[in-house]
């Protein structure tokens, strides 16, 4: 765990397995790397880096990247290719998510915790810019983004000139929020794929 | 599938040229090629050169803080147009082609994306080019060649130096790894050139000239020349070109300066092909100093330019050369035996001319892009044979 996303997931997916949802988590872990069942029937692949020297914070997530991508693609053909969509959480596996939608065509939603914006507020160095163009293309490729305030949703606007329209608000205190996800869920798997 | 940093008009080192007439070549051998490389100003988004697709990707979409970053987030966006150009191309695609390490991530993500095989050639590594892994972010380049070598169905490298290197830097097994050599397109050396007008913007009348091409950074060896040249001016009247930059170019000229000999070594910059090509069929020396050098193009270009090369015997210019017949080897990271080289062809014309056709005589046997081209797909066709029976091709 490195923030509250963690339990977060875990919250959110759990309830989703509930609503018989099959859902398969791919994740970050050092040393429990490999495939696991939760309790809650959750599917759970944690993936490590295959490049253990790094420069900085960028190529250490370009690099993992790779792997996320490398178990989502087994995921998809180990499924018959039956996944209908992925979700990413935050900056850091958006790589992934967009070669995955290119290449295969499986639309994903982003969810947004934080921006890079208001993480490092007066920071523009080549660093931060970087990471901005990995949220801005985060927006550009997602089929919906996810906020939980509408506080964030104008930031999103605002600091991404992000249409209105592909912005759902969904407050995750609120005790219907897996099912107002899930709607969402529902409404892009319903929709033709060649919109993706 | 092709994947390079650099194809032309972009030309950054060796790898450019090699992807142009590879490609062309293959081509001619009924294999349908898409190359997918970065973008270069005024060069066009897709381009059809030949039986030859050519896709050039926006390399600076995300600003990147040192070069290192810069090529991981250039392979995010090379991978993201190259994944959907094969979803939109279809099943076309069978083998996914990457050269060195610059290309990685998208050789590694677009192998597994799509279930197709990956080859990859190594035209060199980190360890060679530095002597050795110093810092952190050598170590890095470092593992992502292993890295790219581990989920690569073949590993080629242009010579038997580079295979033994290869295996020995990321633990390969000998089945892996497969030989094809560089070539050169000796055509583009046949032309009319009137060195008696075209040396005079080099030399004087009385001057031999002696010509170093490479970038200027440690292990090509430009910095062992400069320490011969008061050895040869003491035998030869002789002025030594350099062309090509690199981070050591300050220094060079400092030294140049502070031996006193300015008016002897013109660094010349960057050469356009055209007049390179028309110096190398003027140079009467060709040298090659190098102390790591996976192949040596550059030796092989100045035997098609019929100008005699003088090399050192190390990693694959010990292959492309051969002592008192196609060349000349010196002992690397010597100045006194690189002087004694120079100066035994300048001083001997009979030589020197026995030696450059022997030279362009070995270069046409040898180094011809369509065996290249050739050898190469009989090494996509091996691998697809293997990958035909594999799980993967029964699920994708």
């Amino acid at each position: 765990m490195v923030g509250q996303l963690s339990e977060y997931v875990k919250a959110l997916t759990s309830e989703l397995s509930e609503k018989k949802i099959d859902v398969n988590v791919v994740t970050y872990d050092d040393r429990l790397t490999g495939e696991t069942q939760e309790s809650s029937g959750v599917k759970t692949v944690r993936v490590n880096n295959p490049v253990k020297t790094h420069i900085g914070v960028l190529t250490w997530v370009l690099t993992l990247n790779q792997e996320v991508e490398r178990v989502s693609a087994n995921l998809y053909y180990d499924s018959n290719k039956k996944i209908d969509l992925i979700n990413v959480f935050d900056w850091h596996f958006i790589p992934a998510a967009v070669t995955l939608k290119n290449g295969l065509g499986i639309p994903f939603i982003y969810s947004i915790e934080s921006l890079e914006e208001h993480r490092s507020p007066t920071a523009n160095s080549s660093y931060n810019m970087a990471i901005k163009s990995i949220e801005w293309l985060g927006f550009y490729e997602s089929h919906i983004a996810i906020v939980k305030s509408e506080w964030m949703k104008e930031e999103v606007i605002r600091i991404y000139k992000v249409p209105k329209e592909k912005i759902a608000v969904i407050p995750s205190t609120q005790e219907a929020t897996v099912n107002k996800i899930l709607k969402i869920y529902h409404s892009i798997r319903e929709e033709p794929r060649n919109k993706t | 599938m092709m994947l390079s940093w650099e194809y032309p008009p972009r030309v950054i080192g060796g790898i450019s040229p090699h992807i142009y007439f590879l490609s062309k070549y293959l081509s001619k051998q009924n294999v349908k090629v898409y190359v997918v490389t970065c973008d270069f100003p005024g060069a066009p988004a897709h381009e059809v050169i030949g039986n030859v697709e050519v896709y050039r990707v926006d390399s600076y979409k995300s600003p990147s803080p040192d070069f290192a970053t810069w090529v991981y987030l250039m392979n995010m966006n090379m991978q993201k147009e190259t994944a959907a150009l094969m979803k939109k191309i279809g099943d076309k695609v069978n083998v996914i082609h990457a050269h060195d390490w610059l290309v990685a991530n998208a050789g590694i993500g677009l192998k597994h994306v799509f279930r197709k095989p990956l080859i990859v050639t190594m035209h060199s590594t980190e360890m060679g080019r530095r002597d050795g892994l110093h810092t952190t972010a050598e170590r890095m380049i470092h593992e992502t060649e292993a890295w790219l070598t581990y989920e690569a169905w073949k590993v080629i490298c242009c010579s038997d130096y580079m295979i033994t290197h290869v295996r020995y830097a990321f633990g390969l097994p000998n089945d892996k790894l497969a030989m094809v050599p560089n070539g050169v397109n000796t055509h583009s050396y046949e032309f009319d050139n009137d060195c008696e007008i075209f040396r005079a913007k080099f030399a004087l009348p009385e001057e031999k000239i002696a010509l170093f091409v490479g970038r200027l950074v440690y292990e090509k060896g430009v910095q062992i020349l400069i320490n011969a040249v008061p050895k040869i001016l003491a035998k030869v009247n002789t002025k030594f070109i350099i062309v090509g930059s690199g981070y050591m170019k300050e220094q060079l000229l400092n030294i140049v300066q502070s031996m006193g000999l300015e008016h002897k070594v013109l660094f010349e910059g960057f050469m356009d092909e055209t007049t390179l090509q028309k110096l190398q069929k003027c140079a009467d020396v060709s040298i090659v100093p190098s102390l790591f050098e996976p192949f040596g193009i550059v030796a092989l270009e100045a035997m098609a330019a019929r100008s005699p090369v003088v090399a050192s015997d190390t990693g694959g210019l010990s292959e492309i050369i051969e002592h008192d017949k196609t060349g000349v080897k010196v002992y690397p990271n010597n100045p006194d035996s690189l002087a004694w080289g120079i100066i035994k062809i300048l001083k001997d014309e009979t030589y020197a001319n026995y030696i450059r056709d022997n030279a362009y005589r070995r270069v046409q046997e040898r180094y011809d892009w369509q065996k290249i081209a050739s050898d190469t797909k009989s090494i996509y066709e091996a691998v697809l044979s293997e990958y035909s029976k594999s799980f993967w091709a029964k699920t994708v």
